[in-house]
């Protein structure tokens, strides 16, 4: 574990030097979640009931205002971004982990010292879940800070941070991201260019965009149980991507098909 | 002294495709032994072998005392390896490269430390210890690369082309520590291109070319292939004198060429104070007399001109 310790260390100490993927990849998620907080508080001064003609509304939005409808429907949807931001953020720096490696040559150097495939793979998906985790939270902190100061009543804060949703963002967030980047590692080890690693991570959308669609129409509820049975599901499929990482990282394989 | 190296018909395929066929050589401790053959010969193929960075596909070897595939952690932990690239972070720092390395060889905070700088200091990279190796010239990076490879005080090292595209003078500074090294009792396992160098450096060079083609001193590689002989430089015509070489008894070949006379001799040591007396005796005037010396290169090209027949 300390071997995977160093090699996290490493990956963070040459993030922390490419100031422009730093930037880049850092840098996008407050953007967004500022942008959501400010579409948020304007939503809570829309005009007439423009939002609801027409829309049948889930079971926590009956009873609210106009406004707080509008308020709420938005803050819903955006509370949805924090479980996309794992699956983006480190799509860029789990898939340079090993094909820059690669790319850079340095593999064979590093495959020559006695570290064990397992070590280095979580050395290189540490250094990419820790960022994404702490990032995400704190993003997160910042919209619900964002929706405690500008809803316009504090029930339409209630419908949008949830016990449930804050769950699902303790527990399952992480795993998704663990998942979307042993999914980037296992494809990283197999291909030349970082461009398609990134893009795997795109396929852990979906099941995202079903939370998102789910959880407007009310079919999904964003409680406890639903938390910890994603954690289950979720854990499961991490368990199982860890280890095919770890499997399927072939050292002979990437130092003589690699050109 | 026991062999730092040893392969048993160490053997590697790639679909099939031969790169490694039936190895076998013994390198004693505290050599140098060059490893010389044309590019795809499996050179390299060899020495990932030899450091358990790819398995074998038949036989076996034990190195530093470990057997492949027995226990490649420890058998990593004996070995040093500079590969054909020097494969640097360049973003990095030199000192922040060796001490991503050094703790990967399980070195203490201090220790890994203490042998950077040691190694930075040797090397004559001290100076430029926080630059980012990014700027670093080729030869700088080599030399990082090697420093790299010694952090952990392996007894066996292997040197993967270590001088290919230096400068002369970086090339003279490497091959310069790798004779350090050997002093200092290190085997080192050298492949390279450059015949003069193996020809400095090196106590026992193979030629090889997929399978072993021959191995041995230099000496013995020369005198194996072209015979031992004698230059004798007469002053005026030489050849009146090839009749009088082929009646010694001891003359296998004798040729003249202007004032060369050109002899090939069993044991030209013991021989030569015959062949000199036997000469002036026909009324020779000798300039001078030397050994007929090939150069390692005319070894290297016959051994692969004959594709390893």
């Amino acid at each position: 574990m300390s071997k995977a310790l160093v090699v996290f260390q490493k990956e963070w100490l040459e993030l922390r030097l490419q100031r422009g993927l730093l930037l880049a990849t850092l840098g996008v998620p407050p953007a967004i979640t500022v942008f959501a907080i400010v579409v948020f508080a304007l939503a809570g001064h829309a005009p007439g009931d423009v939002v609801t003609r027409g829309i049948p509304l889930p079971p926590d939005l009956i009873g609210l205002s106009s406004n707080e409808i509008a308020q709420a429907i938005v803050g819903k949807q955006f509370s949805v971004i924090f479980f996309l931001l794992p699956v983006f953020i480190p799509s860029v720096i789990a898939s340079y982990a090993i094909v820059g490696e690669k790319r850079d040559r340095t593999l064979e150097p590093l495959l020559a010292t006695p570290i064990r495939t397992s070590q280095l793979l979580v050395g290189k998906s540490l250094s990419a879940l820790v960022p994404t985790v702490v990032l995400t939270l704190a993003c997160a902190l910042l919209f619900v800070a964002g929706i405690a100061l500008w809803a316009v009543t504090p029930r339409v804060a209630g419908v949008v941070i949830t016990p449930g949703w804050v769950a699902v963002l303790a527990v399952d967030m992480p795993l998704l991201a663990l998942i979307g980047i042993a999914l980037i590692v296992i494809v990283s080890s197999r291909v030349n260019d970082p461009r398609t690693a990134q893009q795997v991570s795109a396929v852990l959308i979906v099941p995202v965009l079903g939370l998102l669609f789910g959880q407007l129409s009310g079919v999904l509820v964003l409680n406890l149980p639903f938390a910890l049975l994603g954690a289950l599901v979720l854990g499961f499929f991490a368990f199982v991507a860890l280890r095919l990482a770890t499997d399927l990282f072939g050292r002979e394989a990437i130092l003589t098909r690699w050109r | 002294m026991g062999n730092a190296i040893e392969t048993h018909g160490l053997t590697r395929r790639f679909d099939g495709r031969v790169a490694v066929e039936d190895l076998n050589v013994a390198i004693p401790e505290g050599t140098v032994f060059g490893f010389l053959g044309p590019n795809g010969a499996g050179k390299t193929t060899t020495v990932r072998l030899l450091a358990a960075l790819i398995a074998p596909s038949a036989g076996d070897a034990i190195v530093a005392g470990h057997r492949l595939g027995a226990d490649d952690d420890a058998l990593r932990r004996s070995v040093g390896i500079l590969t054909e690239s020097p494969g640097l972070y360049e973003r990095l720092s030199a000192r922040q490269n060796l001490t991503y390395f050094a703790r990967l060889y399980d070195l203490t905070t201090g220790r890994a430390a203490k042998q950077v700088e040691r190694y930075l200091r040797m090397l004559e990279l001290w100076d430029r210890r926080d630059d980012p190796v990014g700027t670093f010239s080729k030869g700088m990076r080599q030399k990082l690369a090697i420093a790299r490879a010694l952090l952990h005080e392996p007894p066996v090292l292997f040197l993967d082309e270590p001088t290919a595209g230096l400068d002369p003078e970086a090339a003279r500074t490497v091959r310069d520590f790798v004779a350090l090294l050997r002093r200092e009792g290190r085997t080192i396992f050298l492949t390279t291109h450059n015949l003069p160098e193996a020809d400095e450096l090196c106590d026992t060079i193979a030629v090889f070319q997929r399978h072993l083609v021959r191995v041995g001193t230099p000496t013995e590689l020369r005198s194996g292939l072209f015979g031992a002989g004698t230059v004798v430089r007469i002053v005026g015509d030489a050849r009146p004198f090839v009749a009088v070489a082929h009646a010694l008894p001891f003359v296998r070949d004798a040729g003249a060429d202007g004032e060369r006379l050109s002899l090939r001799i069993d044991d030209p040591e013991a021989r030569n104070p015959e062949l000199i007396e036997a000469l002036m005796g026909a009324g020779a005037r000798i300039r001078y007399v030397e050994p007929i010396r090939h150069s390692l290169e005319d070894v290297y090209l016959r051994l692969v001109g004959q594709g390893g027949k």
